[in-house]
């Protein structure tokens, strides 16, 4: 199968029109989580980068770093891959602020602090997918999430797996979360399936 | 020592026993070495996916599939100077991120890896000596040139041999 995004066609064509897509949906996303949090959240303009899928298990840091990664598909017309990534210490950091407890209180993360990080995961995916939904006229379904807690490239594997077998590349659209002036170094990704691209340009050239 | 870092879909060869061959942080990827001990050429594969359809040409550009990555390896390996009927396994990696989650039975490929690769070496006549595979949990994994020895690290946990 041939690669589905050529650097040519991703520059002139997809890049503006994800941009403005990205914007929106994260916005939305951003919105949903301060609503959860009862915090005011914001976040960074999203990038809509083209990355080689060897340079994805260094993009956080290092391959071996302690992160926590909250996963889902969106299924459907839309569909693609969402994940939302915390260094370690920042997902405890992120569960006292939803359990309303003083920073320092979460030291580990069990299932109860598990499922709460899953539902950041759940809303802002959720919201996003609504968003970029609506704006497309496209029907897209989130997955219930699943939280990985490991070595960054181990969590990040599950991108590549899926992305492997048709492209050298994934496009990623990135942005950080932050509270406040602290940043809350939450990366949220999302990766449309290839087909999805396609749709994109046939329908847009 | 040394670390030589082997990357995603890559092949990578020693025999200078001051190096070690790392894969990083392995979810359901595998890392496939083989080591002659009498001539210390030792190598690793970082595989990502299961198979390549049967046309496929073999070539480094394919070693990102367990099926072609083995060829490859088996193919520098024996031009650096190893003797095959002596060239050791061992494998470790192929876990499950997303076990015990809806994802678990549709996205497998640590389980299809692990599969292709036993598949695999059988048809080219080689048995494992060691592997620690499958699980829910990545590993960083190091081959050590001087003596062939595999050794993995999870998250949080100290090294310990394969």
């Amino acid at each position: 199968m041939k690669d589905p995004y050529t650097h040519e066609q991703f520059s002139e064509k997809l890049r503006p029109l994800l941009e403005v897509m990205a914007g929106e949906g994260i916005q939305n996303a951003v919105k949903g989580l301060s609503q959860m949090t009862g915090q005011q959240i914001t976040v960074t303009e999203p990038e809509v980068t083209l990355v080689p899928l060897v340079n994805i298990p260094d993009l956080l840091g290092g391959p071996e770093n302690e992160a926590v990664g909250v996963y889902l598909r969106a299924e459907g017309e839309m569909s693609g891959q969402i994940m939302l990534v915390f260094p370690y210490e920042r997902a405890l950091k992120l569960v006292d602020l939803l359990i309303d407890e003083p920073e320092g209180t979460t030291q580990h993360l069990g299932a109860y602090e598990r499922s709460a990080l899953a539902e950041v995961g759940n809303l802002t995916g959720s919201f996003f997918l609504n968003s970029v939904a609506t704006m497309l006229g496209l029907e897209a379904r989130p997955t219930p999430p699943a939280v990985m807690v490991d070595m960054v490239a181990a969590i990040l594997d599950v991108i590549i797996a899926t992305a492997a077998g048709v492209s050298e590349h994934v496009l990623m659209l990135s942005a950080t979360f932050m509270q406040g002036d602290r940043e809350a170094e939450a990366s949220f990704w999302v990766i449309p399936d290839p087909r999805v691209l396609e749709a994109f340009l046939e329908g847009k050239n | 020592m040394n670390n030589i870092v082997v990357g995603l879909g890559e092949v990578k060869i020693s025999n200078n026993p001051n190096d070690i061959l790392v894969a990083y942080g392995l979810g359901s990827c595998l890392g496939i070495a083989m080591y002659d001990p009498v001539t210390h050429v030792a190598g690793m594969v970082h595989a990502v996916l299961p198979s390549c359809d049967d046309t496929t040409e073999i070539n480094e550009a394919c070693s990102k599939y367990v099926c072609c990555g083995l060829e490859v390896l088996l193919q520098k390996m024996l031009h650096a100077g190893a003797l095959r009927t002596r060239i050791v396994i061992r494998m470790a990696g192929g876990a499950n991120m997303l076990a015990s989650t809806t994802f678990s039975d549709v996205m497998n490929i640590g389980f299809r890896n692990i599969e292709s690769s036993r598949r695999k070496l059988s048809e080219m006549k080689f048995k494992i000596a060691g592997e620690e595979v499958g699980g829910n949990i990545g590993r960083t994994v190091r081959f050590y040139v001087a003596d062939g020895r595999m050794a993995i690290r999870m998250m949080g946990g100290k090294e310990r041999d394969v």
